[in-house]
């Protein structure tokens, strides 16, 4: 009997300790919370990999994934060409800032 | 025919610079003349039309870039008359043949030297072609700057 009451007294001193240890903890968790801002953590950025020398040149432009015969391009740039040399001349006869920069129907160009 | 560079010529020495020079044919598809080539005659084309190329790189291969193109009464390769006297582009009968009369440098030099007023034209007329040549690639280049600033800062 007195080893079964001494059991319950260490038993329930224990609890005791535990829901004190407890109340502490979480009462000073709830009074810390308002008061004490939240650290500010720096930052973090993206880090985009860095190109040396090239970050400032633009993305390159997205090309059709299909590719025009190598006689087509030798064309278009023919056409391209003769297109210019006509504006240029247009240009030359009549020498105005609009003539100038007059844009013509070449592909290369729109 | 005229020729662009003997404007302004009398009838007599236009025949007297055509007497210096041989007629050439440009079978379709052949060169004239290659870049780098040693420049040694001039040509005023008679009939057809003379392609000027240059290399570029398209695709990793090397191809013949269209320049310009001269027609009958024009000349081709005047760097037979300005030293190095080395051809600065390709010259082509491209789709039909072409025929061509060819005067030599030598040839010519030694005219200039014995007749100095139709080489006074002459020299006119070269300045006039060579003048319009370098305007029109001017403004070629400036609108191709243009394209490329607007490129950049957009």
């Amino acid at each position: 009997m007195e080893m079964f009451l001494m059991a319950l007294c260490v038993s329930v001193f224990g609890m005791g300790v535990a829901a004190a240890a407890f109340g502490a903890a979480t009462r000073s968790e709830r009074s810390d919370s308002p008061e004490r801002p939240q650290p500010q953590l720096p930052l973090v950025k993206a880090i985009a990999p860095t190109r040396f020398f090239s970050d400032t040149i633009p993305a390159p432009p997205v090309m059709p994934t299909k590719q025009v015969p190598i006689e087509v391009l030798l064309l278009q740039i023919e056409n391209h060409v003769r297109m210019e040399q006509a504006a240029a001349e247009s240009f030359l006869e009549f020498p105005t800032q609009a003539n100038l920069h007059h844009k013509t129907n070449s592909p290369f160009v729109n | 025919m005229g020729h662009e560079l003997l404007n302004g010529l009398a009838s007599a020495e236009v025949k007297q610079i055509l007497n210096l020079g041989t007629r050439r044919n440009v079978t379709a598809g052949t060169a004239l003349f290659r870049l780098g080539d040693q420049a040694d005659s001039l040509f005023l084309i008679e009939r057809g039309r003379i392609k000027l190329t240059l290399p570029m790189r398209v695709r990793g291969g090397e191809e013949n870039i269209f320049v310009e193109e001269r027609s009958p009464g024009q000349a081709v390769g005047w760097s037979a008359l300005i030293p190095p006297y080395r051809f600065t582009l390709t010259a082509i009968a491209d789709l039909h043949d072409a025929e061509v009369i060819m005067l030599p440098r030598q040839a010519l030099l030694q005219y200039f030297e014995a007749n100095p007023a139709p080489a006074y034209k002459i020299a006119l007329n070269l300045a006039v072609v060579i003048g319009h040549r370098l305007q029109l690639l001017q403004t070629m280049w400036l609108r191709e700057v243009q394209r490329t600033v607007q490129v950049h800062s957009a």
